[in-house]
């Protein structure tokens, strides 16, 4: 029952979003992964601090660590307020985004070394970032 | 010489040089591109940044990432760019004015910024021209203009910009008056009384006004322990006031006999109506006060450039669309951070990075001829209610019903636990996020 109305809400959503401007269902892997720069360093690439980088981590790692933080079995400071805010898929993406991202720290890195990330990053989503 | 033909000069470029590059009438009208040794592609499009503070260097650095071809300048009044962000340290000693100054030196070099220091006087939408005071004209194809807040006096009596600068500092613009009011501080004759005055919503900072009164109450417990804060809100809520609320009472004895803060709200008659400087009093709603040190922050609107550029609307704030942060007042010009009507977003720092990130993209892509990708945007502010003592808000936005509104179940501010680690944990998660965040701006 509860299921049948779900999915019907979704389809009725999906309608609605149809007819207005805004066609992408989510932001890119890269739009959300550059929200996380202010702590975990532009591109995830901060690796001096208490905030753990994220750039180049395992992809399964990032997304049961926020799977975790989302569902409040793991203790967070912060985190857990910042995981209810993604969904499945956004989780999915951003871990790809990330894993892409080379280990070491923004400064040391160039312009040209972040293009081939973010397009790696593109090629490991099939294009669909 | 010119401060910028100096550092043409320096970089061995010169005007020559430049206009065999790019001719003499595109140097003529976007001035030097003293910013590096690459040639921008003739063809590429132009954006002008208007200010070169958070939201202004985010932008400008993200919008290289969206695409390496664009030409990009900012035009800066200052040189140098003090953060307010964690100015309230400077207060009672944690930091240097000298530690929050940063300029775009970083920025001009990596990301192939043109940096102008001057002021704009203003700007022709029409002929897309923006005039700066040493007389040069800049066009562009997409203008961004990210100016902050600027302040009004006009519902207190007896104080202005005036006061503000000689003997009533409101420190809410990092600078000389915040030495000034970290002197009187500690000055505070022994058992003396300080009153803060927050301003009415919205403003700059939201917790800004309430990790002062901490600071000050933490300064006063070690320092001046028969001292007192008094604070006289318009307001009878404030952001995170339930975690610094709880902090005040483990720290600072609130609502207890011997508080070292008294909180005065707006229901309560805590609209502060009038200064008198030269006897220190304040009037109040309900009552008068005497005080040794009064730290009124005035109202605020949006910044003087928005204002001088008609970006802003009759609440003093510029409406924005949601997806992009594009003036909804003139068309090709963009809006960022405390200035624009943002809804469920504060103004922050932080959603100043935030929203030029989206913005930077939505430009990119829109000068690509594409349509821009889907908003997101977040904002997570620490506060130190004590040097040892975080609280946090945070929460991830979206655009749903026309609105920016929180995105899941994201929103939310520091739970009140009694684990100690928590609040020790958020105030050094408060330090290594300012060390970030300021990088991820500047550099």
């Amino acid at each position: 029952m509860n299921r049948t109305i779900s999915i019907s809400a979704l389809c009725l959503s999906l309608i609605t979003a149809g007819a207005q401007a805004a066609p992408q269902p989510m932001a890119s892997g890269e739009a959300m992964a550059q929200q996380c720069a202010p702590c975990h360093g532009t591109n995830g690439q901060a690796l001096t601090e208490a905030m753990p980088p994220l750039a180049g981590m395992d992809a399964d790692t990032f997304e049961r660590a926020m799977l975790a933080y989302r569902d409040g079995s793991r203790d967070a400071v912060i985190m857990d307020r910042v995981a209810r805010g993604f969904t499945d898929e956004e989780i999915h993406a951003m871990a790809i985004w990330f894993e892409q991202q080379p280990f070491k720290p923004w400064q040391d890195t160039t312009l040209e070394e972040a293009y081939d990330a973010s397009n790696a990053a593109d090629k490991a989503m099939g294009g669909q970032q | 010489m010119s401060r910028l033909e100096q550092q043409t000069f320096d970089r061995k470029i010169t005007r020559r040089d430049l206009i065999k590059v790019f001719g003499a009438s595109a140097v003529a009208a976007t001035g030097i591109f003293g910013a590096s040794n690459k040639a921008f592609a003739q063809s590429a499009a132009h954006v002008v940044i208007l200010g070169g503070g958070v939201g202004g260097s985010t932008f400008a650095k993200y919008l290289r990432f969206a695409d390496p071809d664009v030409k990009i300048t900012i035009i800066e009044q200052y040189p140098e760019y003090i953060t307010c962000l964690r100015s309230n340290d400077v207060l009672v000693g944690m930091h240097t004015l000298d530690e929050l100054t940063f300029n775009l030196d970083t920025i001009r070099s990596k990301y192939n910024v043109n940096v102008i220091i001057d002021k704009v006087v203003g700007a022709d939408f029409d002929k897309k021209t923006v005039r700066t005071q040493k007389g040069e004209t800049v066009s562009y194809d997409k203008l961004v203009v990210s100016p902050g807040i600027d302040f009004v006096y006009d519902n207190i009596e007896g104080f202005n910009e005036q006061v503000a600068d000689t003997t009533h500092p409101h420190a809410y613009k990092a600078g000389p008056q915040t030495l000034k009011l970290k002197q009187q501080l500690e000055n505070l004759p022994q058992g003396g009384t300080a009153i803060v005055a927050p301003p009415q919503n919205p403003f700059r900072c939201p917790p800004g006004p309430y990790e002062r009164i901490s600071f000050f109450a933490e300064y006063l417990k070690k320092h001046n322990p028969t001292g007192k804060v008094i604070v006289l809100d318009p307001k009878d809520r404030f952001t995170k006031d339930i975690p610094f609320k709880k902090a005040w009472e483990r720290l600072y004895g609130y609502r207890s006999d011997n508080s070292l803060i008294e909180w005065i709200s707006g229901s309560d008659g805590g609209q502060v109506t009038r200064l008198d400087p030269k006897t220190n009093q304040v009037q109040a709603m309900v009552e008068d006060f005497q005080a040794d040190l009064i730290n009124i922050i005035p109202n605020q609107r949006a910044g003087k450039l928005a204002q001088m550029l008609d970006l802003a609307d009759e609440s003093g704030w510029c409406p924005i669309n949601r997806h992009t942060f594009e003036s909804m007042r003139h068309d090709e010009v963009y809006v960022l951070g405390d200035s624009t009507i943002a809804d469920a977003m504060p103004k922050s720092g932080y959603a100043a990075n935030s929203q030029a990130k989206v913005c930077a993209k939505a430009v990119a892509d829109t000068l690509k001829g594409e349509s821009p990708g889907r908003a997101i945007y977040s904002n997570v502010c620490y506060s130190l209610a004590g040097q040892n003592y975080g609280v946090s808000i945070a929460a991830i936005y979206e655009v749903r019903d026309g609105l920016i509104q929180p995105k899941g179940d994201s929103a939310g501010v520091s739970e009140i636990t009694d684990k100690p680690a928590q609040p020790i944990l958020e105030a050094v998660y408060q330090k290594n996020w300012h060390r970030e965040f300021v990088k991820d701006v500047f550099s």
